[in-house]
């Protein structure tokens, strides 16, 4: 696509920076040369560095970084996939796809996840990418919201954990669906959807459009740097807030709450907004919670937590104003709390 | 200066965290943090990280004019460097403090034993020979006890080389103590304390909380007064052992 719109200034561009000279490849020793220091520097400390630290803080460090981790692969999954969309897949190939109408634009967006199987976290930057390459913003939200839930390894792993106890399973891919369908049509009536992002990514959106230059290489290697620099930052402190409320807020208090039917569903959703785990292996996590819990509030768990926890919003943040995740927040759930609620009175 | 942090800020955290990683994984402790499963698909997307990181540095070298950045705002900007700066602090941790396991503190913040165990574990149990039932770790230990306190159940089982770090008894910390193991879903966030009940008065004096022990003996009605567990593990032995390698249960 930069090739059709090649004026002279940019052909000579491209040229230039297609010159890899000795400066790039010292450049490249040192930064290989970085990353070893690192790691030296961990084997280093492995035994004999600073230790000594009071139980709490050792405990907030080590669930931290499990939760960084955890989420690390999924991240460079998601830029990767970020990428591709952005600079390797032609923008017509992925709008040509799609319905005309807004309901079944949306239906068919629901259902990326099925493709795309990143996990919460990865989605963030394929959303961004998404909506850089001209979804509107509350299409963004309905691949967010239904990305996580309705996607073959999130299906596999409940399944594996319930079967099809209790509808458990039908009621949370249903569930996944409908919230993200309603959330986007809700969103899709703001007159100005753009406020709806943090002036940053709406200034970066507005930017981006006449400002390509450089080889595929360089535009896809400028955007690993840039969508690091905004993610990265926002997991470390997800990461460290969800390590830090569960070294304080005592798990009993939670569990007490579990066979009471409407408590119990709000019990889950705390529960699941606190534990911030990935929707493709909560239904594992859970499944020790299943005897003590009512299956309506476990489904509330498995819709609310992939969308909303402390490590999402926290990475949400990024690209979405804090208005509007509070609005998201409120309405994905009322809607779990309703659908918990169906399944704890109804099934 | 501004720009550069905001520019490298991620690149320095996704590279320094991929190598924390790596290093984990070369070195078997990356169990430490999250289910085995995980490990091969962290390791691949480390790696590919850190070869982006280097083409991110290499390619440094040729921008021959920067990117205008968006205004920001005072505001906007001390947030920013407030974030990369806790984000820093946090990684350099990573990188310096040994790597643990999760301790008693957050053992007893969750309650050893809250969530429903194994409930085959019964079943299993019922039908197990005897080498069988001498491998049972704690997972299957506390599933058992949940289910059953029938002494004749456990006539013929013996508990054999129990391994497991010593958590004290809330309602007894004097005699009794828990042999204990997290057991992991997903990564170390999610970890669930599991723990047998062992009657040893006086057991503080010999192995201080978060020991790792073996604990062999018969199971028994438990002499204690105020313990709420029915059972528990009457010790012929308990030694003080070696942390594990793969210290939590999957």
């Amino acid at each position: 696509m930069t090739a059709r719109l090649q004026t002279p200034v940019r052909r000579e561009d491209h040229r230039a920076s297609r010159r890899w000279g000795a400066r790039h490849l010292i450049a490249a020793g040192l930064g290989v040369l970085g990353i070893i220091a690192l790691i030296v520097l961990r084997a280093a400390t492995a035994e004999s560095g600073p230790a000594g630290l009071p139980d709490v803080a050792q405990d907030l460090l080590t669930l931290s970084t499990s939760v960084v981790i955890e989420s690390l692969p999924f991240i460079v999954l998601g830029i990767a996939l970020s990428i591709l969309v952005q600079v390797w897949i032609p923008e017509a190939w992925l709008l040509r796809i799609l319905p005309q109408n807004p309901w079944g634009r949306r239906a068919v967006i629901s259902l990326f996840g099925m493709l795309l199987p990143v996990c919460e976290c990865g989605n963030v930057p394929l959303a961004r990418g998404l909506v850089r390459r001209g979804f509107t913003i509350p299409e963004s939200m309905v691949f967010l919201v239904a990305a996580p839930i309705l996607n073959p390894v999130t299906i596999l792993t409940t399944h594996a954990a319930f079967g099809f106890d209790d509808g458990i399973l039908v009621a949370r891919l249903l569930g996944g669906f409908l919230i993200a369908n309603v959330l986007g049509w809700l969103f899709s009536l703001h007159p100005e959807p753009e406020s709806l992002l943090t002036g940053r990514f709406a200034e970066e959106c507005r930017v981006d459009d006449g400002h390509r230059h450089g080889t595929r290489a360089e535009q896809s290697v400028d955007l690993f740097v840039r969508e690091s620099s905004i993610l990265m930052p926002a997991l470390v402190i997800g990461a460290l807030v969800a390590g830090g409320i569960q070294v304080a807020v005592p798990r009993d208090v939670l569990v007490a709450l579990g066979s009471d039917p409407l408590f119990s569903v709000l019990a889950m959703m705390a529960l699941a907004f606190v534990i911030s785990v990935c929707s493709n292996v909560d239904a594992f996590f859970i499944l020790p919670f299943a005897s003590t819990f009512l299956p309506g509030s476990i489904v509330a768990f498995l819709v609310f937590g992939p969308i909303i926890d402390i490590k999402m919003l926290a990475l949400m943040r990024t690209t979405y104003s804090t208005r509007t995740l509070l609005r998201v927040t409120l309405v994905v759930g009322l809607l779990s709390a309703v659908l918990g609620l169906v399944v704890n009175y109804v099934v | 200066m501004w720009s550069s942090v905001q520019r490298w800020r991620g690149v320095a955290l996704i590279a320094a965290i991929s190598a924390v990683a790596l290093w984990l994984a070369a070195s078997g402790r990356l169990v430490l943090y999250i289910h085995p499963r995980y490990i091969v698909f962290t390791v691949i997307m480390a790696a590919i990280a850190l070869v982006l990181v280097v083409a991110a540095v290499a390619s440094a070298a040729s921008r021959r004019r920067r990117d205008e950045e968006a205004p920001v705002s005072r505001r906007e900007r001390a947030l920013g460097l407030t974030a990369a700066a806790i984000a820093g602090a946090f990684v350099i941790g990573m990188l310096v403090i040994p790597p643990a396991t999760l301790s008693t503190a957050t053992a007893q913040q969750r309650q050893i034993n809250a969530t429903a165990a194994d409930l085959d574990a019964l079943d299993d149990a019922a039908q197990a020979d005897d080498a069988a039932v001498a491998r049972f770790t704690v997972r299957e230990w506390s599933g058992i006890l949940r289910q059953t306190s029938d002494l004749g159940f456990f006539a013929d089982k013996p508990v054999t080389d129990l391994v497991g770090f010593v958590a004290p008894d809330p309602d007894d910390p004097e005699n009794v103590f828990y042999v204990s193991r997290f057991v992991i879903t997903c990564c170390a966030v999610d970890a669930q304390p599991l723990g047998v009940p062992v009657h040893r008065p006086g057991w503080q004096s010999e192995f201080p909380i978060d020991t790792w022990v073996s604990v062999s003996g018969e199971l028994g009605a438990n002499p204690s007064e105020s313990s709420l567990q029915p059972l528990v593990v009457l010790p012929d032995a308990v030694e003080a052992v070696e942390q594990p390698s793969e210290p939590y249960l999957f």
